[in-house]
Formats: C-alpha cells, sequence, structure tokens
C-alpha cells in the first residue's frame, strides 16, 4: 500500500516545466530544441577544433603554408564549391575555407529540420491541438516554440564556442577568444535563419515533409546564388541576394565585417515574425499551399510491403540520387585542374585523407571520400525508415495479414541494397561524365568501379543498423549514426593528424581502397560486405524473435 | 490440442513484462461461428491477449492456437483465415484510402470485390481522399472494410467502433450479424457494453490479466442477482430478512432489492403485502461487468 502511494505521489508531483501556464509551450520546446543543439553542437566544436589543431600541426612552415594558398587561394572552382580561400598561410584562413560552408549547410539544415519537427511536425501527429487546448492561442504557441528554438540555437552557439575559444587557446593555434566566439557566431548564422525559414514553411506545407522539401529548395537556391556569385564570372553582388552570402561576408577570423549581421538578424526576426502572424491567421491544421486531398489511385507498386516502401520512399531516395550524382558531377569537373595543382604537402594532406594516385584519380580518391558518406546517410536513412514503420505501427498492417517477419525485412533490405548499389553507380557514372567533359582521361570502368567500392561501407552500416533494430528497436536511430558520425568524425581527425590505427580501423570509410587511385580492393570490400549480412543476419533473427515494439 | 469444431484457443496463455503480469494462464476457447466479447478495464490484458493471438508479441509462457494452427509457429497460416480491427488505425498517411484497401487486399490475397464496394457505400466512405485527409472516424472505416472485405473465418476486432458515428455503429452492427449468419467466427474486444450485449452470444470478462467469467450472457445472469423493485401501498414489508434476498434499499413507498437463486420466498412476501407496482429485471452486462469490478470500476 505504502508503495503504492509512493508511485501515485511520484506521478502527481507538479510539472516543472514552464513556470506558467503561458509559458509551458516554451519550455517544453526548449527542452526538445536544446537537446538536439548540445549533440549539434559538439559536431560543430569538435571540427572546428580538429581543422585548427590539424593544421597548425602539418603546416609548420611559412613555405608549406604558401604552396597551400598557392593551390588552393586562386582556384575558382574551389571558391565557387566552398567559398573563397583568403588568408590561408593561416590557421584562420584555412580553417573558415575548410569547413564553414560544411557547417553552414549542416546549420541550415539542423535549424530545417529542428524547425519543421517542432512546428509542421507536432501539428502532424494531432499534438498541437491539445496544446492549443491550453492557455494560448495558434499566433502565441507558435511565438512560444520560436522561442524554444532560440533556446536550442543559444546551445548549439554556446557549445561550438566553449570548444572553439579552448581550440584556439592551445599552443600553435592561437585565435583569441573574441575571434573564436565572433566565427561560432558566424557559423550558427545559417542555423538561426533556417529555424525561422522553417517556422515559415512549417505554415505554408500541409506535412513536415512538404514543409521541409519548401525550405530545402530555398536552400538549394541560397547555395546556387551563392555559388554564382564566388565563381569569379564577374556577379559577386550576388552575395547580397543569399543567406548563404551573408554569413560568408562576416568573414570570420580574416577580415571579420559584423555589419553583415544586420541583413542576417532583420532576415530571421521577419521570419519568425511572419510564422507568427500567419500560423494566427490560419486553422490549426490547416496550411497556405493546398495540398491535394484527393487523388485518382496508383495501384502501380501497391502490390506489398516492398512495393510499398519503393513508393513511400522514392522521392526521398531520388533527393539523395540527385546530391550524389550533381556532386560527382562537379568534382568530375574539377579533378583535372586541381590535380594538376597536387604537390608536396598538400600530396600528403591528399594522402593522410586516404587519397592514393596521382592527379585527377587522386582528387576523385578524395572526393569519393564525401561519396561514401552520403551514400551512409542512405544506408542510415533506410534503416531508420524501417524503425519508423514498426515504431508508428504501420508494420502491425502487414504483421497482422499473411506476410512473416523475414519476408517483410528482407525485402527492405533488398530494396536498400538495390538503392545503395544505385547510389554508387550514379556516383561512379556522373562522376565520370564531369570528368570525360574535361578530358580527364579516366575510363568509364575504373570510375564505375570507384563508384562501387563505395557501397561496402554502407552495406556495414546498414548491417549495423539491422542489428541495433533486431535486438534494441528504440536505440536504432542513435546507434546507426553514432557509427556514421564516428566514422566521418575519424576520417577528419585521421586526415589531418596522427592517430592510432586501433582507432583509424574503427572507421567503417577507413577500409575502403582509394578508387580510382588504387584498384578496388575486393578482399577488403568481401570483408566488410561479410561483416554487414553477419550482422543484419543476427538482427533479423532478433528480430523474428521479439515483440514488435512501438515508440 | 486442435479441435475441428474450435477457432481459437489458448492454454495457460501468459505474458510478463518484467515484474508486471499482463495476462495470467489464460485458458480461452471459442468455437467456430460463436460471436464472443471479450471485456476488462483498461490494462486488464484484452490487447495482450490479441497480440500474442495475431504472433505480434510472444508468450512468457503457454500457447494459442488459431483453427489448430499455432500463433507463433505459423503466423502467415493463421493470418490468411483471420482479420484483425485494432482500436486506433495506423495508416500511411500519403495513401488514399482505395490505395490502402488495394494494399492491404492484395496483401492478405483474399478480397471480396463486390462487397469491398458495398462495404464502402454503408460506411460512407470517399476512397479519393488521402489518409492524411480522413478524420478518426474514416480511418476507422477503412480498417473495418479491409478486414470485412477479406471474408475472413475469423475476426479479431479490438474496440473496432472507436471514432464511429451512431449510423456507422448500426452499420458495423449490421456486417457483424451478416459475418455470424455466414458462419464466420467474431472475437470482440471492447468497452461498449451495450455493442457486446447486442452483438455477443458469449462474454468472457478479464481481471488483472485473468479470465474471471466466462460464458452466455443466460448463464452470467442466472449466477447474478435478479433485480426487484415494489412500490407499496401501505406498510412496507421488512424485506431484508426474506431468504435469498440483499442489498434492499427503501425510498418512502418504494423498495428496490437483489435476489439470487429462488424467488419463492419474496413472492410470498409481496403477496402479503398490497403491492401497487413490481418491476423485476435481469442485470445488464454492464451491471454483471460491475459487479466483477465494484461500482467504482476497479477490481474489487
Amino acid at each position: 500500500m505504502q508503495a503504492d502511494l509512493g508511485i501515485r505521489a511520484r506521478i502527481m508531483a507538479p510539472v516543472r516545466a514552464g513556470g506558467s501556464p503561458g509559458s509551458v509551450i516554451a519550455a517544453f520546446s526548449t527542452r526538445k530544441a536544446v537537446r538536439l543543439g548540445i549533440l549539434w553542437g559538439y559536431i560543430f566544436g569538435l571540427a572546428i577544433a580538429s581543422s585548427e589543431i590539424t593544421y597548425s600541426r602539418i603546416y609548420k612552415t611559412a613555405a608549406q603554408r604558401d604552396a597551400l594558398a598557392a593551390t588552393y587561394g586562386t582556384s575558382k572552382a574551389m571558391s565557387a564549391l566552398f567559398g573563397p580561400a583568403p588568408q590561408l598561410q593561416t590557421v584562420s584562413g584555412f580553417t573558415v575555407f575548410k569547413i564553414s560552408m560544411a557547417l553552414m549547410i549542416l546549420g541550415a539544415v539542423w535549424g530545417l529540420l529542428t524547425s519543421t519537427r517542432l512546428l509542421r511536425g507536432e501539428e502532424d501527429s494531432g499534438r498541437w491541438d491539445l496544446l492549443l487546448c491550453g492557455r494560448t492561442t495558434r499566433g502565441g504557441a507558435t511565438a512560444q516554440v520560436i522561442a524554444g528554438l532560440g533556446g536550442g540555437l543559444v546551445t548549439l552557439w554556446a557549445i561550438t564556442a566553449i570548444i572553439a575559444v579552448l581550440s584556439g587557446h592551445t599552443s600553435n593555434v592561437g585565435i583569441s577568444t573574441g575571434s573564436s566566439l565572433y566565427f561560432s557566431v558566424a557559423m550558427v548564422a545559417t542555423a538561426a535563419m533556417f529555424l525561422a525559414v522553417g517556422a515559415v514553411t512549417s505554415q505554408l506545407g500541409a506535412t513536415r515533409r512538404q514543409a521541409a522539401s519548401f525550405g530545402a529548395v530555398f536552400l538549394g537556391v541560397s547555395y546556387g546564388v551563392r555559388l554564382i556569385a564566388d565563381a569569379g564570372v564577374g556577379l559577386h553582388g550576388l552575395i547580397w541576394a543569399s543567406p548563404l552570402g551573408w554569413v560568408e561576408e562576416l568573414q570570420p577570423l580574416t577580415s571579420p565585417q559584423p555589419l553583415a549581421l544586420l541583413p542576417i538578424v532583420a532576415f530571421t526576426a521577419m521570419l519568425a515574425v511572419v510564422a507568427v502572424r500567419v500560423a494566427g491567421a490560419r486553422d490549426a491544421g490547416a496550411s497556405i499551399v493546398a495540398d491535394r486531398d484527393h487523388s485518382p489511385a496508383h495501384l502501380g507498386l501497391l502490390y506489398g510491403p516492398s512495393g510499398l516502401a519503393v513508393r513511400l520512399l522514392r522521392a526521398t531516395v531520388i533527393g539523395w540520387w540527385i546530391a550524389i550524382g550533381v556532386s560527382a558531377f562537379l568534382y568530375g569537373l574539377i579533378a583535372k585542374s586541381t590535380g594538376a595543382t597536387i604537390s608536396g604537402s598538400m600530396k600528403q594532406v591528399f594522402s593522410k585523407l586516404g587519397a592514393s594516385g596521382t592527379g585527377a584519380a587522386e582528387v576523385f580518391g578524395l572526393c569519393f571520400l564525401i561519396e561514401a558518406i552520403l551514400i551512409g546517410f542512405v544506408a542510415a536513412g533506410q534503416v531508420t525508415a524501417a524503425r519508423v514503420e514498426e515504431s508508428e505501427g504501420t508494420l502491425d498492417n502487414f504483421m497482422v495479414r499473411p506476410v512473416s517477419r523475414s519476408t517483410w525485412l528482407g525485402g527492405r533490405l533488398v530494396v536498400a541494397l538495390v538503392v545503395l548499389v544505385l547510389s554508387g553507380i550514379a556516383a561512379g557514372v556522373l562522376g565520370w561524365l564531369g570528368a570525360a567533359s574535361q578530358h580527364t582521361g579516366l575510363s568509364f570502368t575504373s570510375l564505375l568501379g570507384a563508384g562501387i567500392n563505395l557501397v561496402p561501407p554502407a552495406i556495414v552500416i546498414l548491417g549495423i543498423g539491422v542489428l541495433t533494430f533486431g535486438v534494441l528497436p528504440r536505440a536504432t536511430s542513435i546507434v546507426v549514426y553514432t557509427v556514421l558520425g564516428w566514422s566521418l568524425l575519424i576520417v577528419i581527425v585521421g586526415g589531418f593528424g596522427t592517430v592510432s590505427h586501433w582507432i583509424l580501423d574503427t572507421s567503417v570509410f577507413h577500409h575502403m581502397a582509394s578508387a580510382p587511385g588504387l584498384s578496388p580492393n575486393w578482399e577488403a570490400n568481401g570483408i566488410m560486405i561479410g561483416i554487414g549480412v553477419a550482422a543484419a543476419l543476427v538482427g533479423g533473427l532478433a528480430f523474428m524473435r521479439r515483440d514488435l515494439q512501438g515508440s | 490440442m486442435s479441435d475441428p469444431d474450435t477457432a481459437l484457443r489458448t492454454d495457460g496463455l501468459t505474458k510478463r513484462f518484467g515484474d508486471v503480469v499482463a495476462l495470467d494462464h489464460l485458458d480461452l476457447e471459442v468455437a467456430r461461428g460463436d460471436v464472443v466479447g471479450y471485456l476488462g478495464p483498461n490494462g486488464a490484458g484484452k490487447t495482450t491477449t490479441i497480440r500474442l493471438l495475431l504472433g505480434l508479441s510472444r508468450p512468457t509462457e503457454g500457447r494459442a492456437e488459431i483453427f489448430g494452427l499455432d500463433c507463433q509457429r505459423q503466423p502467415v497460416e493463421t493470418h490468411r483465415r483471420l482479420a484483425f480491427v485494432a482500436g486506433e488505425a495506423n495508416l500511411w498517411p500519403s495513401l488514399t484510402g482505395a490505395e490502402t484497401l488495394a494494399l492491404l487486399g492484395r496483401v492478405h490475397g483474399q478480397v471480396d470485390v463486390a462487397y469491398r464496394d458495398e462495404l464502402i457505400e454503408r460506411f460512407d466512405l470517399d476512397p479519393t481522399k488521402k489518409v492524411r485527409a480522413y478524420s478518426k472516424g474514416n480511418h476507422q472505416k477503412v480498417i473495418l472494410i479491409a478486414a470485412l472485405m477479406a471474408r475472413p473465418d475469423l475476426l479479431i476486432l479490438d474496440e473496432p467502433t472507436s471514432g464511429l458515428d451512431p449510423l456507422m455503429e448500426q452499420a458495423f452492427r449490421h456486417c457483424v450479424h451478416e459475418a455470424r449468419d455466414r458462419g464466420q467466427t467474431v472475437f470482440l474486444s471492447s468497452h461498449m457494453m451495450s455493442e457486446v450485449e447486442a452483438l455477443c452470444d458469449r462474454v468472457g470478462i478479464l481481471r488483472d490479466g485473468k479470465l474471471v467469467e466466462m460464458g452466455t450472457l443466460a448463464e452470467m445472469r442466472h449466477l447474478s442477482a435478479l433485480t426487484v423493485e415494489a412500490r407499496f401501498d401501505g406498510q412496507v414489508p421488512d424485506l431484508s430478512v426474506v431468504p435469498g434476498v440483499s442489498a434492499v434499499q427503501a425510498d418512502g413507498s418504494l423498495v428496490r432489492c437483489q435476489v439470487r437463486g429462488s424467488v419463492k420466498s419474496l413472492v410470498k412476501v409481496l403477496a402479503a403485502a398490497r403491492v401497487t407496482e413490481l418491476v423485476s429485471r435481469e442485470p445488464s452486462l454492464e451491471e454483471l461487468f460491475l459487479a466483477q469490478y465494484g461500482e467504482d470500476g476497479h477490481a474489487g
């Protein structure tokens, strides 16, 4: 009886989230956004620290640094892809060039996904209606969520800044606290803007996916406009037409221009106000861009679980294929010109990152590492989608009909494998097309082989994902993305520093031969495929013996 | 263990989640063609039973059979003979109603197309609409139609009318009667006593994971007290001393009591008094259920 009373007392304990009914949603959203901010803050901070520290260790002499600047500082293609590269002779200039574009895009993706999840995602799930039953209005609730997102942004900045400041103070780096803080502001500026973009697209789109797609299109256009502005074709003024360009114009660590914060702050604030106003003016659950509620039946793929998986995933997968194919094509365009300039210390960097061979083949070796990471994300997405099907209960619709668990999981894995192999082929073929247009001299078969060579690490990720799905289903997403993030981190750190081979071996990308500079190592690939298949088999057996589990 | 006349059978079926016993040695048998109600408050183990029958969860002990097929070892063969309706429909938001029905029909492998179209009419479902645009009631209609259109030998229904309006509830009851007339077996888990009372031949009551009652309504009523209300013109007799009478409540000239067993003694006392009104009735299913759980609905 006493134990029962104890349980009731715990259940009835006052809710501590939020100081008043009017701020509960803000507190609730802050808690969710802060969790994500902490995780990504570490990633941002570690990326900055690894760049600063490894540069200072590798490029010790002025001659080495001058060579680096001569290689990259004048390349228009590199400037278009990654932004301008001033002051490459300094840790600061190198860090900005190496990671700022990546962090800007990651920040934008983080902002967009977080914002659409906490706004349109809550509306999709029906929880938003419950929240609106409290002492708030539609606009007020949206404002509270935006305030919560602000909490997540501050967390992202704070953790990034702490790590950047600590790294800046290490010997040989020598970046002041003020510069590190300002650099951190610049690195999370796109996150702030795209949190606001996501808040607006959550009002426009009828579903979270649609809201995120609108935001992704805006991000793509922003990147494209900035790319043209930085391509050295006399249109640099366009830089002010792109939010990514505004961040670039902050010029952190090199020649700071704090005035460029003005459009960033104004844009963010304006979108936040628009989101609140629109949310207040529309019905809960409705959207500005009308979604088609009716549609003729398209039954082509709806013959079973695997066909349905293809239908539901095709838009996402095609998006990945476009990203992989277009980036491979761009790498093909620059491989010859960049390869011709690789020598000395730059060759050392390429070698440490795993690239082998000479010239264009060596550039492809490095660029295809990025493609391998993208394909790793595709693999992680496939296994996460399978888990979502279980947690949302849609899997039950098959499991109560004459479909065995092995048939369902096997079908999903076949679909995933086909997607991964086609991703590798897309990288190889589009890379060859880009290279062939520049008369690079690399054969179709060598680049196709290099593309297929990207698949085995993704199969390992897929296998580990299925193993987790079978044994600890609720941890599936976190485990696959941790494996991917860890492998990526090891590649970055290992590429610019000295790391024990025991640690390097834990990265799935470390075992991939640097094709086309080297021939694919089919023995290593076979072992990776074997590990992936074995892990998937164990996971599959565990799945067949456990209860189905919701979220 | 298998009996050709048995549709569903469990032997010592038990499910534990850590220290919590969700289902405790359940022995249950449902004959072919029966419509059986399965009652119990939240957390009594109804949905756990159904998930074990469907092979979605693994039993800690015991076993379950459907048409002689082991639910855990032969789930695919079992599922060919049944259809299931959950209390909460989890469908794919981007598919239309028609696409969802086509997919689920193809997966089941058995669809009476004419009956499907008739059900769409009866339940007034717009199949061209996307699932995300459907109300909760319409979600429920989709999975009801998906289950009924397969004309399975066994229908397992877990709160099937959740979210349906009264007209659609009537349409559902009509479908269950049709299924029974066709010889289909129905296993209906529900909180709606009126629904179970109207549809079911037999009823099982679950309490704390244990089956505490199982039988026809007549059998259960026979074992339960009869409620008698009498209004007197003149002196009210003391009924509490009459053998078999209990729970006597007097409100002026109106007396309400319950009688177990023979009513002979009570009739003799009433005949000697001046009775102006006399009403006797069997307990409703709700009263039988509450008698198991106490008036507050908690397990007693």
